[in-house]
């Protein structure tokens, strides 16, 4: 990410001349306060916004460039987990996850194998046939996990993941985040929880009112696909 | 990119099972709206097909001069043979004329004692050729008839012919003037329910953008609901319509239907029946493309 800049039109500024990189296989936090630009950074990674100015490499494509149209594509290489989980509330934990495999045109079969793989991997296996509404806070957050994952990106995005859950499911949450990057998947985490930074050693971008405050500067965002 | 065909249909009905209240109002709409049309179209073909079986039997005749000597009739017959546009001429004697009068009067024919046949006029029953019985092309025969100066008057109906040549032409123009408005409201009305449709799944829609759906993935479901709903509502109006037809037909009163039946009453041709399917279809498309070209925009 090279002078990233995210102007809304409000004159609001979100982000403000940003350089970045992160490795394939890197796990790193995106700390800040609310308004400190995490969820705009995160969402300019996943091309769900486009920077003001800058230019954007993800996964060894400029996605700022204007001839970049298959956004859908490059979505595919990415999980993205929010923290509000976003999942389809009349649906059940299986059909979930199938959704991101059916999205794509996934045979049944495959799905089938897949999801109950997945499920087996975030510890939900057996819950499969239940409605999404009747789970915990930190199993819809696995789901979600899960669901991001279930399509093996080489990236993912988790933007505040831990925010609605206890310490005990955070920590739950976190150790998944952890075996993923240990498959070698590039995890960026953004968060505001300052003890789950000191709790593990991984590279910290800290943001303030949309600006790069940590000592840590790079370029570019990577990962392998 | 492939489209999944079986996957996008099982979804399109699954959505539309989802939002079946909204489904079934829209399906509701363009019905009624394709049953106006249709019964125009009807309306407009029965009468087409009436006036056809008319102008069938339209038939001219012509009365001759009074004083036409009988020598120059069979000249005059011959003459109007030649003419084109012409089958078949006929002489109608004064006589024989009396005595078809005579038979039509049938009980009452004493009404007719005492009238001598001469006070009626020679006449010619001139049959066209199938391609000129109708309103424009009888008009040239009559007119090289007009040309013989023994002739003193032409009869065939013509204001008849005329009015309902009309009549037939303003329901034409009312039935796709009306068409047209209708259609127009049919498509804001399907492009409506689709962006209540698209608003009530935005979730779903966001979900699908997240993990990677493409944009034909998210649109084609919405397409194929657009065309169902259209061809569904279009087949419920021809069901109605149908059944109309036939309610119709049994309330006519006893009296009437002597007269009635040897007019042929028709329910519209197949091609009629398969085009307004076709264009319910084609309806259904564009109200679910112009509601995706806005509330869609999948690109981000």
């Amino acid at each position: 990410m090279t002078h990233v800049s995210k102007t809304y039109p409000s004159q609001i500024a979100a982000l403000a001349d940003i350089n970045l990189e992160i490795f394939p296989g890197q796990f790193t936090f995106i700390v800040g306060p609310s308004g400190s630009g995490k969820t705009t950074l995160l969402h300019i990674l996943f091309c769900s916004e486009r920077p003001t100015r800058g230019q954007v490499i993800v996964n060894g494509i400029d996605t700022t460039q204007k001839s970049f149209k298959k956004i859908y594509q490059l979505r595919r290489t990415i999980g993205m987990v929010f923290q509000d989980f976003k999942l389809l509330r009349d649906r059940t934990v299986a059909e979930n996850i199938a959704f991101a495999l059916q999205v794509i045109g996934n045979p049944q079969k495959e799905i089938q194998r897949r999801v109950l793989e997945i499920l087996e991997w975030v510890g939900l296996l057996g819950r499969e046939r239940d409605s999404v509404l009747t789970l915990s806070a930190g199993e819809k957050q696995r789901v979600a996990i899960a669901r991001a994952i279930v399509n093996n990106p080489p990236l993912i995005l988790a933007d505040e993941p831990t925010g609605n859950l206890d310490d005990q499911m955070a920590g739950d949450v976190m150790k998944l985040f952890m075996a993923l990057h240990q498959q070698g998947t590039t995890v960026v985490f953004a968060t505001q929880n300052k003890d789950l930074i000191q709790r593990y050693s991984y590279p910290v971008i800290q943001l303030l009112k949309g600006k790069r405050v940590d000592d840590e500067i790079g370029i570019e965002v990577k990962a392998e696909t | 990119m492939r489209l999944f065909p079986k996957t996008m249909l099982v979804r399109a009905i699954q959505n539309m099972r989802r939002n079946l209240f909204l489904n079934v109002t829209t399906i509701g709409v363009i019905a009624i709206s394709v049953l106006i049309f249709s019964t125009f179209s009807l309306i407009a073909f029965n009468l087409a097909s009436f006036l056809k079986i008319w102008e069938d039997k339209i038939e001219v005749i012509v009365y001759l001069r009074g004083k036409t000597p009988a020598t120059e009739i069979e000249s005059l017959l011959n003459k109007t043979r030649q003419m084109e546009g012409v089958e078949y001429v006929k002489y109608v004697s004064p006589s024989d004329a009396i005595g078809f009068l005579e038979a039509k009067l049938g009980n009452q024919k004493n009404l007719l004692e005492g009238i001598q046949p001469t006070v009626l006029p020679h006449s010619l029953e001139v049959q066209l050729k199938k391609e000129y019985r109708n309103s424009t092309k009888i008009g040239e025969v009559v007119f090289q008839l007009k040309q013989i100066p023994q002739i003193e008057e032409i009869q065939y109906g013509q204001e008849w012919v005329e009015m309902f040549s009309s009549l037939v032409h303003i329901l034409r123009l009312t039935q796709w003037v009306l068409g047209g408005l209708l259609l127009l409201a049919m498509l804001l009305i399907i492009s409506n329910t689709l962006q209540l449709a698209i608003a009530s799944r935005r979730e779903e829609i966001e979900i699908m953008k997240w993990v990677g759906a493409s944009p034909s993935f998210i649109q084609v479901p919405f397409y194929i609901e657009g065309m169902i709903q259209g061809l569904l509502g279009a087949g419920l109006a021809l069901f109605f319509l149908f059944l109309l037809q036939r309610i119709i037909l049994l309330y006519i009163p006893l009296s009437m239907k002597d007269r009635i039946l040897k007019i042929p009453i028709l329910f519209l041709p197949p091609e009629t029946l398969i085009g307004i399917l076709l264009g319910g279809m084609v309806l259904g498309f564009l109200g679910s493309f112009m509601a995706s070209m806005r509330f869609l925009k999948v690109s981000e």
